[in-house]
């Protein structure tokens, strides 16, 4: 019986295929490295841009009329003490809910409409949430325009973020090892605190930090709640001399945060604040990107640690 | 379809009686199970299974894959609970002091403390050795260093790992190769002194030494607790066991002495599947 | 065309199950314990025909059933061990040939149990004793044929290869001492025609050590056998590079 085809005709076909192979690489390549290059020339761009301003005078001085002494120390730290807020409202409840939907919850409808929704959250305009902010906790619980509603607002935002992450990180724990954990007689919620969330720590710490990285730069929803552009104070430190040596006043105060400083200066028709915006611009993004880099470590790290 | 549930489990059919009584003249029974149905959803996984498990012997369960041999064992330790939609009619009665294994009123996760449970695929939880075998003692309310320590070593020592572990108590369990990963599991199991022990086709992902080793473990083990495995490779069941029940869709066809079953069965379903002229 | 010289293997060396440890030792103690058996069964056979002990010759008689009930357990036994321990290689040879083994024992208690009965009925007789004139013969194979089976009861129980061997040289000299015994006897049935009878069934004794000796010969080749130097495994040929 004859072959299918000659020798000759199989080496043919088989180069081009290859070909085919090599330019996917290729042009896949190239969308790749246009994107970063895009992204590389922005940041580069705007460290141009406000090349001078960079120093230890910016990052520790209050906003200014004058450009020249303009600082951005009222804006990181408040953009700072909102994400700590964020963090410990949204850490908690996200990871608490994503135990509950993957692990307790039953397989029935109302599952089924708690989860749609869930994930129907992540796609809200950032602003429909400054809008419930100001109405539920600006004016309804009179927590007033402070940093504790900034930071229950974009908690709120990054919700959905948490809990789909940790849900992703809650799978990914092998059933083998729950069925070990029950077969030694476990209940569910020792399963949970003993295996499955120790191992998930990595997955559910990826998704706050990227959480995180979201809403350090969500402006919308903070200046509805009222941030100002423009203090030249700083709010309460939380640490005082005395017992019981946490404060909370600061969440009490007023503030305003790097997005809002950014925005403002570059409202204003003076070069030298254009430069102000593009140096705290570069600043911002750098503390996406650091954030960007721990959670990628953190990640490494884990993964290393624990192998299937 | 079953109505009467509780009323069939106090009276154990004539044929299981007289079962009982002629092992009960040789071996003490550990467990009966008695007209045990079981159902996934709508489909009825287990028939009418009636079957003594001989007290500190070891009964090997076989038969073609979807039997429902695996379904029969994770019924000793209610498994089965964890997903939704089960359902049990029947009994399986836990000797000397009759309770119902898988009665509505008996607490699963009080059975799984007192059956345990050794798996496919070696699965010990990623934290060091000791803590792999402790988690169980633990969850009883051990805690006290010395007394763990004592019943960590006897564990590992019933399961023929001490020599190889004792200077790697602290390192990850991971670290071990497959066969002792499987013995460390059997260590964690016995951990908690079990009644039973079920094991669930053991060795299928170990090469064939780490396979004799467990064999030879397993033979071992049953002095000290009854033995309950599952098996597809039926020279492992001729090897191990001393009792072997055949199933086939769901339901029990056959089971006797080993020795009987693997030179003479009594019937030709049995002798077909363990000749190779099945299917 | 080479020839691979196969290396002796042991299967008494211990495995990983025990119960497969277990199963071969009871396999050899039931073969060892038969040996001794159909030896001291011989060795009173033809005692009780050289001596006339008749209540000895009852005892043969009586003990001849145990002899077979060794041979049905041997039996049973390792159909159980090849069925239940999926013996290979030098343990399923032992299988094999302890069950042989044990067959050729029984038969060599056959012949003991006939040696018996002749000696029984020959002393009914009371005949002029073709026996006593063949008495050194006959005690002189009874010797070399209780022997030859005592040496292949042994060289079975201590896998000994040379000590098999050797028996299995001496069948010769069995076969040559028979020889001459029938010769013998056959003189006296010349001179006299009535001891025709005795003659006879005295030839029949004899030719029954005579098998005593072939049944220690099978033995002795059953050992050689399961250490694997029989002529099939010993002279297979190595693949050809």
């Amino acid at each position: 019986m004859a072959a299918v085809m000659t020798i000759e005709e199989l080496r043919a076909g088989l180069a081009w295929r290859k070909n085919l192979d090599k330019l996917f690489v290729l042009v896949g390549l190239l969308v790749l490295m246009s994107c970063l290059g895009l992204l590389a020339l922005l940041f580069l761009d705007l460290v141009r841009d406000g090349a001078e301003r960079f120093g230890w005078d910016f990052l520790t001085q209050f906003p200014s009329r004058k450009a020249e002494r303009a600082g951005i120390l009222s804006a990181w730290v408040g953009t700072s003490m909102i994400m700590l807020v964020t963090a410990l409202v949204a850490l908690p409840v996200g990871v608490a809910a994503a135990i509950y939907l993957e692990e307790y919850a039953p397989k029935n409808a109302l599952t089924g409409i708690i989860e749609i929704n869930v994930t129907n959250l992540a796609g809200v305009p950032s602003i429909v949430y400054g809008l419930l902010a100001l109405g539920l906790f600006v004016y309804k619980f009179g927590f007033g325009q402070s940093v504790l509603s900034a930071g229950l607002t974009l908690a709120l935002l990054i919700l959905p973020i948490i809990i789909v992450g940790t849900r992703e990180a809650l799978r990914a724990v092998p059933k083998a090892i729950r069925e070990a954990a029950y077969g030694l007689g476990a209940t569910r919620w020792e399963v949970t605190k003993d295996h499955v969330l120790p191992y998930s720590t990595g997955g559910i710490l990826t998704g706050l930090i990227l959480g995180l990285s979201r809403a350090i730069g969500e402006t919308a929803p903070i200046i509805t709640i009222g941030a100002l552009s423009f203090i030249a104070f700083l709010p309460g430190s939380p640490i005082t001399g005395e017992f019981p040596f946490l404060n909370f006043e600061w969440l009490k105060s007023e503030f305003t945060a790097m997005p809002i400083q950014i925005f403002n200066w570059v409202s204003r028709p003076d070069q030298a604040f254009q430069q102000n915006a593009a140096a705290a611009a570069a600043i911002l993004l750098g503390m996406t990107l650091a954030m960007n880099a721990v959670a990628i470590w953190i990640r490494y790290r884990f993964r290393k640690k624990i192998n299937w | 379809m079953n109505t009467n549930v509780a009323h069939k489990a106090e009276t154990p059919t004539l044929a299981i009686a007289m079962e009982e009584r002629r092992l009960l003249r040789a071996n003490q029974a550990k467990a009966v199970a008695d007209r045990l149905d079981f159902w996934y959803g709508t489909n009825q996984a287990l028939k009418n299974i009636n079957l003594v498990i001989p007290e500190n012997q070891v009964t090997a369960l076989i038969g073609p894959s979807g039997c429902g041999k695996s379904t029969f064992l994770r019924c000793f330790n209610r498994m089965h609970d964890l997903q939704a939609d089960t359902r049990y009619a029947g009994s399986i009665m836990l000797h000397p002091e009759n309770v119902n294994l898988v009665g509505k009123d008996v607490d699963p996760i009080e059975v799984r403390m007192r059956i345990g449970m050794v798996f496919q695929k070696p699965n010990p939880f990623p934290k060091t050795v000791f803590e792999n075998v402790a988690y169980g003692l633990r969850l009883r309310g051990f805690s006290n260093r010395t007394e763990l320590a004592e019943r960590v070593e006897k564990a590992l020592r019933g399961a023929a790992i001490w020599d190889e572990v004792k200077d790697r108590l602290t390192d990850s369990a991971l670290a071990l190769s497959g066969g002792q990963m499987q013995r460390l599991c059997i260590a964690r199991a016995l951990a908690t002194e079990p009644e039973i022990l079920l094991f669930d086709e053991p060795t299928s992902a170990l090469d064939p030494i780490a396979t004799a080793k467990i064999e030879e473990l397993i033979t071992e083990l049953r002095s000290r607790v009854t033995i309950l495995i599952v098996t597809h490779n039926m020279q492992q069941a001729a090897r191990v066991s001393d009792f072997t029940a055949f199933m086939y869709l769901g339901e029990l066809v056959e089971v006797d002495a080993t020795s009987k079953i693997f030179t003479n069965p009594s019937k030709k379903a049995t002798e077909d599947y363990i000749t190779g002229r099945y299917g | 065309m080479e020839t691979a010289v196969m290396q002796a293997s042991d299967p008494t060396e211990p495995h990983t199950s025990s119960t497969v440890d277990q199963s071969v030792a009871g396999l050899r103690l039931h073969a060892l314990e038969m040996g001794a058996l159909v030896i001291e069964q011989v060795a009173c056979a033809v005692k009780s025909l050289v001596d006339h002990d008749t209540a000895l010759a009852q005892a043969v008689l009586a003990r001849e059933s145990r002899v077979d009930a060794y041979e049905k357990q041997l039996d049973r036994d390792s159909l159980t061990f090849i069925a239940l321990q999926q013996p290979v290689a030098n343990d399923l040879r032992l299988a094999r040939a302890i069950v042989r083994i044990g067959r050729e024992l029984e038969r060599a208690g056959d012949e003991a149990k006939k040696i018996a009965r002749f000696a029984l009925s020959l002393d009914q007789a009371k005949d002029g004793d073709p026996v006593l004139a063949v008495g050194r013969q006959l005690r002189h194979m009874a010797a070399l044929s209780g022997s030859m089976l005592r040496s292949a009861v042994r060289a079975a129980d201590e896998m000994d290869l040379a000590l098999a061997r050797h028996v299995l040289e001496r069948d010769a000299e069995l076969d040559a001492e028979f020889a001459a015994a029938l010769r013998l006897v056959m003189s006296y049935v010349l001179q006299d025609h009535r001891f025709l009878r005795p003659t006879i069934d005295t030839i029949f004794a004899l030719k029954g050590l005579e098998r005593i000796g072939d049944h220690a010969t099978n033995i002795a080749e059953q050992v050689l056998y399961m250490m694997g130097q029989d002529e099939v495994s010993a002279n297979r040929p190595a693949i050809s590079q």
